[in-house]
């Protein structure tokens, strides 16, 4: 539902915390539809095909019209380079002038990138390309091209493939790859220069020695929150000593373990990930033989003895170290990561998947108690110590189930199920039967009991072979049943936790705001449109015909269209030209030589993008 | 049913800088309850006994201790909330003891008796409601009591049966940025929707301001028409000035000409118009409150003109030419007065011929320079030429005829007289991003999309759009070339202006229509393309243009200029992708942002200077 985010942001609402505004991925409008629009580009430009190429190249030139002044600096670069590179390959140009149109995108890229790094304290540009990864010869022959003699065109063109390989590595293939996009407008210029140091480690293309640091200060890291989940521990069991009587005084947590989860929290400012990674190593959530000696428990090898629980003892261990870690964020990084550390486990009998499943299975199961919104009964306090979650946690339960799909073992039906039950908004009813029935297929357990009825009807549709249209096909149920999750939603209302999830709770409102209004509309405005059309008689202008639900389609999609935007393209249309408007462009292409340098600019004499982007208009055949 | 009354006795000067009871508004409410009504009740219906009947209700404020007695000098006045939840019961009026009440909020305002000022527009009880917006972004309203001149008195039955004030249009979408604006929390005000404030954020009348606003209000009522072109650098309250200016001038005359020129900070328009617009209703709010279509707009299609300054010119003398000069023109123009913006403003003076100009600068010499009647005339312009340097022009570059401008008038150029006005405002656009602004207008100015009589907000992707065939209206992005062959997906989900050309769009096929230049033709409103039909060859444009004016139009301009995020991000009740909206872009990542102008720029310049 939260991701489901609408207008109303939680910025600039007095009451909002910080904390609160990082509840929502920031959303963002882009130039392209789609994710699928956005590799096509990519390919197109890196393809070694200039026919190819110009088409990506046109469509940059949509993006750029689409996006006004917030165009991505290294979609624009990017452009620019191919734009040298197709002209090369035309063959029309000669090698001094491909030289000063390699040059000036050359330039423009160093300088624009490089720009963004500035700080107040004006730094040397070898310094700045050196710190983002370009190589310290492309900024020594930008200098050449601005200050010195025009190098040869081999250099040139060598310099522009170098740069285009650093933005495919560095722009394009991490942009979209990740979903970590969860900043506010205003952290993003700290989190930038973070980022863009963190982001040279893991790139190979980068001088060894930065790379060797950044290795070691995450090892660095780890060790330190291994450190302190071990002082946990240490402490945890020293409890358990004291007090023979054990694990109920566990839950008064001592100050000694206030302060170890504040450490924590700290070291989670830092790096969430990192942390869920050592809570996930071996001896701490996943524990090793001796520890089980330790507070006694046995194991077996025999995997379905626990029932998808941890071990009582274990569990109170480690509870109030999660339940103070366990933000939204975190719960949603750890969870991910534990299925993919349940992907890497060859042998589900082992002691490590049977860990990892089990506390999947409590983590669902706590977010399944919280999430109802049961008012916790204070009769059964010591029930309510014990829970991991305090909060809602709305998580973002279609990447959950995504990777709950990628680790398939057998307690996937059972885990997905419980995904299944608690996500919001729910999976249509038949999606969640078939995904379920396909997951006990898949990992050979037969369909479970629970999901049997019903499957027969629904398996006459298309069959589903892979992931990708499984996902597809859920997708397509969920529009479907769009009318009643706005239903379910309604019921969920008065269930709600006040305190707890303002901004949840507007976006409810939002809802159902909203919702008794269209049937409203509709009939008031039915007088008004027929007015309408009354005027438009006999003009080209009509109102649209009125069948269409239009309230289903977003703007910028028609009832039948596809989100693929080739079927925006145009294959023929007619020019049209203006007889008593001034007609500037001629005048101006005939003349820029003598006239344009005649004025004195005051700015400097700096190019700006659009003159560029005319000159090279002008050289180009569309 | 709707309740009245509430009393504002005043010594009535002006009002600055009196320590006002602050309390004393907020305790009264309990007794405004019920006391109007009987106050009402038994007033006498002859006008002579009116305003002893609005006294004895004043009064009874007094006796009961929740106001300290003031001066003779009596006003009424009436607010009434907007808010859609308060609408039926709660028609509640606001009261004022104070003399000059600095507020934010929203509310429709109406005089019941006496005179305020509001923002220098005199209201008296014959006005019918106004709507006032004094969001806390911008320097806040005051409410000043006017003293002297006993209005004629008004009937107060009359005033009864006047339908009650109905509600300003609702607003499309709530913008992130300024959902918090309209915070009503005083209890009083509160129940019509404004919160009172200090005076320090009203608008502070500086002595040179009000120097060349009593000589600009001489020139108007006395000696003829005079054009009055204000400028200065950005956040200097050019905007203020100008609606200060235009309200005090609507005391007097019937109706006043505005020119916006800035294409940034349009005041009736969506951001990127040169307008011009006959101006009868007062000006009471910052411009996303009173988005409107002037008579004259022109769409330059981008916030600022940088890039095409020959087009700007001809857009500006194309609106120009439209100005009949029969009544006084106030001229608004941009902020950018650096480098080559001073130098456009020159152009812009040598085109415009004012009489007047209002030049706004904090004290700050270095932003530009006097433009007195003999810098302009002498100083070259962007495009233009000084007087000794256009003789030479002429002499060698014969082939730039074509493109220059009336110099054989500036010989005889009219002098004008520079006003020069070191304003106190608090600084009136700065507290928002000049982004939001754009946003907010084009918000403002899609709240017509909504119907008034539901009175509820629909979501515009739920509306039902108008279609047009692709051959009946010619296409043209101005400000970046699209391959043609994209043309169409750029301008799917866009801003367009709605134009028209006087050429009939001609067309054998069915094919659409691109035009080869960008045109200077009339905009008669704006649209969203909502969706293009490739196979039926339609577009579907929703747009407030009444119908009469939507058949003139033959020509669609896509500029440089987005609908607001919020619009394409907050839609509803969609399943499935939202098209060019993804929670996946990272902009930490290098590379991802905008072109940024650099400030840094001129720093090291400046610093270069001085090493």
């Amino acid at each position: 539902m939260a991701a489901r985010a609408g207008t109303a942001s939680p910025r600039g609402r007095p009451s909002a915390s910080p904390a609160r505004r990082r509840l929502k991925p920031l959303r963002t409008v882009v130039a392209w539809r789609g994710r699928a629009e956005w590799d096509q580009v990519m390919v197109g430009l890196y393809c070694g095909d200039s026919r190819l190429q110009q088409g990506a190249l046109d469509r940059v030139s949509a993006w750029k019209s689409r996006y006004g002044s917030k165009m991505p600096l290294a979609v624009d670069c990017t452009a620019e380079l191919i734009r040298c590179k197709v002209l090369d390959s035309s063959g029309r140009l000669k090698s001094h002038e491909l030289i000063l149109s390699y040059g000036l995108a050359l330039v423009r890229f160093v300088n624009l990138i490089t720009e963004r790094k500035q700080k107040t304290v004006r730094l040397p540009l070898r310094q700045l390309a050196r710190e983002v990864g370009i190589p310290v010869w492309v900024v020594d022959l930008r200098h050449e091209l601005t200050h010195g003699k025009l190098p040869r065109l081999a250099l040139c063109r060598k310099g522009c493939d170098v740069v285009l390989d650093w933005l495919r590595k560095m722009y394009w293939n991490r942009q979209l790859g990740n979903n970590l996009c969860e900043k506010d407008e205003d952290e993003k210029q700290e989190q930038e220069e973070v980022e863009a140091n963190a982001e040279l480690n893991s790139d190979a293309w980068v001088i060894q020695t930065p790379q060797h640091a950044a290795c070691q200060k995450h090892k660095e890291f780890h060790e330190k929150v291994r450190d302190v989940l071990i002082s946990y521990k240490n402490e945890q069991f020293r409890v358990m000593e004291t007090v023979s009587k054990s694990r109920e005084l566990w839950f008064d947590s001592s100050s000694e373990v206030d302060w170890i989860l504040a450490q924590i929290k700290d070291l989670m400012q830092e790096n969430r990930v990192a942390v869920a990674e050592a809570l996930l190593s071996d001896g701490f959530l996943i524990p090793k033989m001796d520890c089980l000696k330790m507070l006694n428990i046995k194991y077996e090898a025999n995997k379905e003895v626990w029932q998808f629980k941890i071990p009582p003892i274990f569990y109170c261990f480690w509870q109030p170290l999660l339940s103070g870690l366990l933000s939204r964020n975190f719960t949603q990084i750890l969870i991910e990561k534990m299925f993919m550390e349940l992907r890497e486990c060859s042998d589900s009998s082992e002691l490590r998947p049977q860990f990892l499943i089990n506390w999947i299975s409590e983590l669902l199961t706590g977010i399944a108690k919280v999430n109802a919104g049961k008012k916790k009964q204070l009769c059964n306090k010591q029930e309510s110590v014990k829970e991991l979650f305090l909060h809602k946690v709305p998580l973002q339960w279609i990447r959950v189930t995504d990777s709950c799909l990628q680790a398939p073992c057998w307690a996937t039906p059972h885990l997905l199920q419980m995904i299944l039950t608690i996500m919001r908004p729910r999976l249509s009813r038949s999606s969640r039967k078939n995904l379920l029935y396909l997951a006990s297929i898949y990992t050979e357990g037969g369909p479970p009991p629970l999901s049997s009825p019903g499957l027969s009807s629904d398996s006459s549709e298309q069959p589903i072979y892979t992931i990708e249209s499984l996902q597809w096909r859920a997708r397509q149920e969920n529009q479907v049943k769009n009318q009643g999750q706005i239903v379910e939603k309604e019921e969920n209302v008065p269930e709600r936790d006040n305190g707890v999830e303002e901004v949840e709770e507007e976006e409810e409102e939002m809802v159902t705001e909203t919702n008794p209004l269209e049937g409203l509309g509709h009939s008031g405005t039915m007088v008004a449109i027929a007015e309408k059309r009354a005027a438009l008689q006999g003009s080209a202008w009509q109102i649209t015909a009125d069948e269409v639900r239009w309230k289903d389609f977003p703007l910028g999609k028609l009832p039948g269209q596809t989100d693929d935007p080739d079927g925006l393209m145009l294959d023929n249309y007619s020019m049209m030209s203006l007889l008593d408007q001034p007609v500037r462009e001629e005048w101006k292409s005939l003349n820029t030589n003598s006239a344009e340098l005649n004025i004195p600019v005051t700015g400097g004499l700096l190019w700006t993008q659009n003159d560029f982007y005319k000159i090279k208009s002008g050289l180009q055949l569309f | 049913r709707w309740r009245r009354a509430a009393p504002r006795t005043g010594r009535g000067g002006a009002g600055r800088g009196a320590a006002p009871g602050g309390g004393g508004g907020s305790a009264v409410m309990p007794a405004r309850r019920s006391r109007p009504r009987r106050a009402l009740a038994r007033a006498p219906a002859r006008a002579s006994r009116t305003e002893a009947a609005w006294r004895e209700f004043a009064s009874s404020f007094t006796r009961t201790g929740m106001v300290p007695p003031a001066e003779p000098g009596l006003v009424a006045v009436e607010a009434a909330e907007a808010c859609r939840t308060l609408r039926a019961p709660h028609r509640l009026t606001a009261r004022s003891v104070l003399q000059a009440l600095t507020f934010t909020g929203k509310c429709r305002l109406r005089c019941l008796y006496g005179a305020v000022r509001l923002l220098g527009f005199a209201v008296a009880s014959h006005h019918p409601g106004l709507p006032v917006f004094s969001p806390a972004t911008h320097c806040a309203l005051s409410l000043e009591a006017l003293p002297g001149a006993r209005p004629p008195a008004a009937d107060l039955r009359q005033l009864q049966r006047r339908p009650p004030l109905s509600a300003p249009r609702p607003w499309p979408h709530t913008h992130p940025a300024l959902s918090s604006n309209f915070t009503p929390e005083d209890a009083v005000l509160a129940s019509v929707g404004i919160v009172k404030c200090s005076p320090d954020n009203g608008l502070q009348v500086s002595e040179s301001t009000c120097l060349a606003l009593e000589e600009l209000i001489q020139a108007c009522c006395d000696e003829g028409i005079p054009v009055v072109l204000v400028c200065g650098p950005k956040n200097t309250g050019k905007s203020t000035f100008n609606r200060y200016l235009i309200n005090l001038l609507l005391n007097h005359l019937p109706v006043v000409e505005y020119m916006e020129c800035d294409i940034g900070q349009a005041e009736f328009t969506p951001p990127g118009c040169v307008s011009l617009s006959s101006v009868t209703e007062p000006v009471l709010g910052p411009p996303y409150t009173h988005q409107q279509m002037p008579h004259k707009v022109v769409y330059y299609g981008q916030t600022s003109c940088e890039q095409d300054t020959e087009r700007y010119l001809d857009v500006v003398k194309y609106v120009f030419s439209c100005c009949k000069k029969e009544v006084p023109l106030v001229i608004n123009t941009m902020g950018w007065v650096k480098g080559d913006g001073l130098l456009l403003l020159i152009d812009l003076i040598r085109l415009l011929s004012p009489s007047h100009i209002v030049q706004m600068d904090l004290c700050d010499w270095e932003a530009m320079p006097p433009l007195t009647p003999d810098h302009v005339h002498f100083s070259a312009g962007l495009h233009t030429k000084g007087k000794q340097q256009s003789k030479c022009k002429q002499l060698g570059l014969g082939d730039l005829e074509s493109w220059k401008y009336p110099e054989g008038e500036d010989m005889s150029a009219p002098q004008h007289k520079l006003l020069y006005v070191n304003p106190e405002f608090p600084r009136a656009g700065a507290a928002v991003h000049s982004g939001i602004l754009h946003d907010m207008s084009i918000l403002g100015y899609l709240g017509h999309l909504q119907s008034p009589d539901i009175g509820a907000v629909l979501p515009l992707h739920c509306l039902v759009p108008y279609q047009v065939p692709f051959n009946a209206v010619a296409l043209r992005v101005i400000h970046t070339d699209v391959a043609p062959s994209n043309i169409m997906y750029a301008v799917n989900a866009s801003w367009v202006g709605l134009c028209c050309i006087p050429e009939e769009v001609r067309c054998q096929t069915d094919g659409p229509v691109l035009l080869t230049q960008t045109p200077i033709c009339d905009c008669l409103g704006f649209g969203i393309v909502r969706g293009v039909d490739v196979e039926k060859k339609l577009y579907h444009i929703l747009t407030p243009v009444p119908p009469e004016n939507l058949r003139l139009v033959n020509c669609l301009l896509l500029g440089n200029i987005a609908i607001p995020e919020c619009v394409l991000v907050g839609q509803q009740g969609i399943e499935g992708e939202i098209p060019y909206v993804t929670s996946d872009y990272n902009y930490s990542i290098v590379g991802s942002g905008k072109l940024r102008k650099n400030k840094q720029h001129l720093l090291k310049r400046k610093e270069c200077d001085y090493a």
